[in-house]
């Protein structure tokens, strides 16, 4: 479903140039859980950018489901946006002054054709994440947790086939993060495909993949073996706590 | 509609940032308000206008002894108009449907009984009644044979039969002018005041020759009263007479002229005064402060873009195209214009309503300043709008994200 192929990524800043990505190729299938993951500054978001649609690589090819996304306007990058991809950020970037229901409808508003059945479906999406019951809180009445499912929650609405995630437990104690990755383990469960930004190893093991950067190559594509289990993680954390 | 979705979006901005948005709007207000209260102004004045002219009549001319521009209180000591400068317009200018002469005395005692009264007396030709459209309402007007035989009658005002006779009977009664006695032979109708607040109803009429020869003892005129059968050729007439009045006169142009033309345009040119000049003033202090206006909520909602960031950042990721967030800036600026113009014309109604009922100030609202209004509204909203539109538009999602 991602094909990347010798994927390079230069930025040129008053006539010096700085390759952040050089030969990158890799492919993600759909259904797959991938992490990838470095250190600051390997050029994981820049990876993640390309990946997402938001920024172009300088050189090599990116094809999704066997789109040419090089050779597309910006216009045409936004329509991929809308109903491809679902991002969550670190920072969950809700629209602070709006209710859970309608940051989650956000992607709806710049879909070609806005469904009829647009209510139902945040209720839908934010029941997936555990929040029915918070659908009319504004982000600041929610935890950074329950903000971060919020933003899962909009990330689902369009039924994107690759959920872009970037540090999503970046930004949350121990057993929100745990939560949220949870969450992706059903997603994933549900025939999801999910692409994990990160550069902790603990977070990268809940994948079944991990895709090393190192100074801006791959140097290491893996598969992991002991994948993490959030939920049982979860229950012991509730254990310990009760005890 | 996508575009109604986004609308949607910069309204719920606009409602969610209510402080800001006001401040956005408040330049609008004011220069809306002011814009729709100085255009009731200028109407009011308009309408006054159009009243004395109607007063005065459309079609009607006035020469006037005496020189002067404007119309002074007429001068009653010039006395080189007469009766034969009314016949001959009448024979010389074409197109004139009455030519009436008036003697006239401005304050001059009516006597009856121990009752007394400082009447306005006119000496009048019986083609005054039709030149002023003003007919007795009891008894008789003034006839060819009053004038022939210089009758000792008169027609006089409302105002003076209240004065002297209260509710009796005027008609066939004597009163006393100059200690001449006349015989009341009519009641004028009531006219009622001037809009400038002159009472008509203290005038008397008497035959011409009766007011010069009997009352008076003059042999001129104070004014000759013209009416044309049409108002476009009143400009060609006023030529023609004043050359006949030269030429009669024998006034050479630097010589200052001993008349003077009185028509629906002086009456309206002296009527609006300097109100023209200072509503060019105002509207172009009210175009000034929505300028003003317009600039400050460029401001603002360029720090706006800069705060905002994030959110332009996040509606890119999630799908929005460049014309997206172009459109919802838009709207912003112009819901905002649009709201100001709503709340600035509800002010300068309610300061209208205030100006009517607490002064004497005349003014009238009109669908013209609304229209106005809007229009200036848009214009300010889209012209200063479009460049933080652009910017917030011009974002890189990847910078705001970061």
């Amino acid at each position: 479903m991602i094909a990347v192929e010798n994927l390079g990524k230069t930025y040129t800043n008053a006539d010096v140039a700085t390759a952040v990505l050089k030969d990158i190729n890799f492919r993600i299938a759909k259904n797959e859980y991938v992490a990838i993951m470095g250190t600051s500054g390997t050029g994981k978001s820049t990876l993640m950018n390309i990946l997402g649609c938001l920024d172009k690589p300088t050189a090599g090819s990116y094809r999704l489901d066997d789109t040419d996304v090089n050779s597309l306007d910006d216009d045409a990058l936004s329509h991929l946006r809308n109903h491809k991809i679902g991002f969550v950020f670190q920072q969950f970037h809700l629209l602070e002054r709006a209710t859970a229901a309608r940051n989650v409808l956000l992607p709806l508003i710049y879909a070609a054709e806005y469904p009829e059945d647009a209510d139902q479906r945040a209720r839908q999406a934010l029941s997936a994440v555990g929040l029915v019951e918070r659908m009319q809180y504004k982000p600041n009445a929610l935890s950074g947790g329950q903000q971060q499912r919020v933003a899962i929650a909009r990330a689902l609405i369009n039924d994107p086939e690759i959920i872009l995630a970037d540090e999503p437990t970046g930004n949350l104690d121990r057993r929100s993060g745990l939560g949220i990755m949870a969450i992706f383990r059903k997603l994933h469960r549900q025939g999801r495909t999910i692409v994990l930004v990160t550069h902790d190893q603990a977070v990268a093991e809940h994948a079944r993949r991990i895709i090393v950067l190192k100074d801006g190559r791959i140097d290491e594509d893996r598969v992991v073996e002991n994948q993490r289990d959030p939920e049982v993680e979860l229950d012991a954390f509730t254990e310990k706590e009760d005890r | 509609m996508k575009i109604r979705r986004i609308i949607g979006q910069g309204v719920q901005s606009l409602n969610a940032n209510r402080l800001r948005s006001f401040f956005m709007m408040a330049g609008t207000i004011v220069g809306i308000a002011a814009l729709t209260t100085i255009m009731a102004l200028g109407r009011g004045i308009e309408k006054k206008v159009m009243q004395q002219v109607e007063t005065f009549g459309p079609r009607a001319m006035m020469l006037i002894a005496g020189g002067g521009k404007d119309m002074p209180p007429p001068d009653t000591t010039v006395t080189t108009l007469t009766v034969d400068d009314a016949r001959a317009i009448q024979k010389q200018v074409s197109g004139i449907e009455i030519v009436s002469p008036m003697a006239w005395r401005f304050r001059i005692n009516v006597k009856r009984d121990v009752h007394q009264y400082q009447a306005v007396l006119w000496g009048v030709e019986p083609s005054w009644h039709a030149a002023w459209n003003w007919y007795a309402a009891e008894g008789e007007g003034i006839t060819n044979e009053d004038v022939a035989t210089l009758a000792r009658v008169c027609v006089i005002g409302q105002t003076i039969k209240r004065e002297l006779f209260g509710d009796e009977d005027a008609v066939g009664k004597r009163i006393y002018v100059n200690k001449k006695r006349l015989v009341v032979k009519g009641v004028l109708s009531k006219k009622g005041s001037s809009p400038m607040g002159t009472d008509f109803d203290n005038r008397m009429i008497v035959p011409i020759t009766t007011a010069m020869r009997r009352l008076l003892n003059v042999d001129y005129v104070g004014a000759v009263r013209i009416i044309t059968r049409d108002a476009g050729q009143m400009p060609r007439q006023i030529k023609e007479i004043r050359a006949l009045m030269h030429a009669r006169h024998h006034i050479t142009p630097p010589q200052e002229d001993d008349f003077r033309i009185v028509s629906p345009v002086a009456i309206a040119k002296m009527a609006r005064g300097t109100s023209r000049t200072l509503s060019i003033l105002l509207i172009a202090l009210v175009g000034l402060s929505l300028i003003v206006g317009g600039v400050v909520l460029m401001n603002i909602l360029l720090i706006s873009v800069g705060e905002r960031q994030k959110e332009i950042g996040l509606r890119r990721a999630v799908g929005a195209t460049r014309r997206d967030i172009l459109s919802q800036f838009l709207t912003e600026s112009l819901a905002v214009t649009f709201i100001g113009m709503l709340i600035g014309s509800g002010l300068g109604v309610a300061i209208i309503l205030f100006l009517k009922k607490a002064t004497r100030i005349p003014v009238m609202i009109s669908w013209e300043s609304f229209a106005l209004s809007l229009a200036f509204a848009l214009l300010v909203g889209t012209f200063f709008g479009v460049q933080p539109a652009r910017r917030a538009a011009s974002l890189d999602p990847v910078e705001t994200l970061r």
